[in-house]
């Protein structure tokens, strides 16, 4: 699996320069994860307070923001915890490229959700990485200098 | 499949498992009742009167205080409103007076007995809701820097001057409880019609319709605008923590806002009795002083104000009537601002 991973440079040298995108996405997310994991997000309701400030003025879709009201913010502390599970799950898959597809897919569907519950302030951002996450997708970023080459040379499909 | 499905649930069990581990450790050991009091930000948080009224508080009531941050008192009631009972608040700081309708009419509130208050004439009327009693007052007015503009505005006309144009920072009403402050102002000083005409042509003036007042205030003290619309003690702020006397309260013909701040123990509360005591602590003199040197508003109870700094200030000529208006005459007029901000913003 290691001799694959180095190998895949050989082989889908062309991905190079997304696999460097796809590591330093990984590492932003990680080192933003561990800041919300060793800060109080998890135990102060700052994604409630982000959502109850935000949604009046959100572009978001009215069924968006009747679920977000609804369910969301009462159970603040179960947003909290999924978004930081993803987060960290981001991270993972990207630094070791590892099943990337599936996971830029989630990484599509949290920067959505963010971009609904999220000020102007932090717009551009999250439609910038909307952006990488969908190229990652696409070209399957985690087949070069990443675990999934070792499964894409034996399974093939989608899923790597 | 398999592979992202087992590697999904394996980060996510080790995310509850680490989660759980410390939640463990963090658990107090304390048997102490806690006093949880909702309130916004900048009551809250550290620069605020809450951690100096905490720890008073503490002192005597053998219990703990625990706060429960909101980010502006405009949002206060929509998280009380979502979250209801399942926020354990024991005390809710920071409600104005448009608030107050809204809040009766969604939440069951505790009737406060507090005996006779020797409050500020012009607080009087504000004591008129007997679940709800205001802590601290003040008039709000538009902020500019010294010199900064060749005409500073004396009345809502002059906010129209090309001069200003994208240069004021306002709070947006939906959110906020100075933003419905000026609003309220604009429509009690011109009448309804004419009022939201003004505000139509108002709209190009303003830079943002920030969701806070610190973000509001933010873009002023940023030198982003020239103007922001806060508290008439506001200068006094940068003069006492900054000694910076850039800052300047203008004086406007209209007769100016008055916002008061309420603090009402929500029927669900768990220590009830607690609860009364801290609103009492709160109308005590050294409560008192307390919010207003740190929330840098007027007291309400007399002689705590008296040769301080803010005793001057409290001469501009506001509103005389306390107005509470119904829940639907808020979202009344807050539907038509929308309406107008909308056809702006297309």
């Amino acid at each position: 699996m290691l001799v694959s991973f180095f190998e895949s440079v050989k082989y889908v040298g062309h991905l190079l320069p997304i696999s460097f995108l796809r590591i330093f996405l990984g590492y932003y997310y990680l080192e933003h994860a561990l800041l919300k994991y060793r800060g109080d997000y998890l135990t102060r309701p700052r994604i409630a307070d982000q959502m109850a400030e935000w949604l009046p003025a959100s572009h978001a879709p009215n069924w968006f923001k009747i679920f977000a009201s609804s369910t969301m913010i009462p159970n603040w502390q179960t947003v909290a915890f999924i978004v930081l599970g993803l987060e960290f799950a981001i991270a993972i898959s990207y630094i070791v490229g590892y099943v990337v597809r599936p996971v830029a897919l989630l990484g599509v569907l949290l920067c959505v959700t963010m971009l609904f519950i999220s000020g102007p302030a932090s717009e551009d951002l999250y439609k910038t990485f909307l952006a990488i996450h969908l190229i990652l997708a696409w070209v399957g970023a985690g087949r070069c200098l990443g675990f999934d080459y070792y499964f894409y040379k034996r399974r093939r499909g989608l899923w790597w | 499949m398999k592979h992202f499905v087992l590697f999904i649930a394996v980060v996510f069990l080790t995310l509850f498992l680490a989660v759980l581990n410390r939640t463990d450790n963090a658990a107090p050991s304390s048997s102490l009742p806690t006093v949880r009091v909702f309130g916004y930000a900048s009551f809250t948080g550290r620069w605020g009167p809450g951690p100096l009224l905490k720890d008073l508080f503490e002192k005597t009531c053998k219990c703990k205080v625990e706060f429960i941050e909101g980010s502006d008192s405009g949002i206060l009631l929509q998280r009380l409103k979502i979250e209801g009972e399942s926020l354990g608040a024991d005390v809710v700081v920071g409600l104005d007076q448009f608030d107050l309708s809204k809040a009766t009419a969604e939440q069951p509130w505790r009737k406060l007995s507090l005996g006779q208050l020797d409050v500020y004439d012009a607080v009087r009327p504000a004591l008129a809701n007997s679940y709800f009693v205001p802590y601290d007052w003040g008039a709000l007015t538009f902020v500019a820097r010294r010199g900064e503009l060749v005409h500073m505005p004396g009345s809502l006309d002059d906010l129209l001057a090309p001069e200003l144009a994208k240069k004021i920072a306002l709070q947006d009403p939906r959110t906020s409880s100075p933003g419905m402050q000026f609003l309220y102002w604009v429509i009690r000083t011109k009448g309804e019609e004419e009022g939201f005409r003004y505000l139509q042509k108002l709209m190009s003036q303003i830079h943002s319709f920030s969701p806070t007042w610190s973000t509001a205030y933010g873009l002023f003290t940023n030198k982003q605008t020239k103007l922001v619309y806060s508290y008439v003690t506001s200068p006094l702020y940068h003069e006492t923590e900054e000694k910076k006397k850039d800052y300047l309260a203008l004086p406007f013909t209209e007769a100016l806002p008055v916002q008061f701040e309420f603090v009402g123990i929500p029927d669900f509360c768990r220590h009830c009795d607690l609860a009364e005591q801290f609103v009492n602590l709160m109308l005590s003199p050294e409560g008192q002083k307390i919010i207003m040197e740190k929330n840098y508003m007027f007291p309400v109870m007399k002689g705590v104000m008296e040769n301080t700094p803010f005793a001057p200030l409290m001469n501009v000529k506001t509103l005389q009537q306390v107005e509470i208006l119904s829940a639907t005459e808020v979202d009344r007029l807050l539907r038509r601002w929308t309406e107008i901000r909308r056809g702006e913003l297309n």
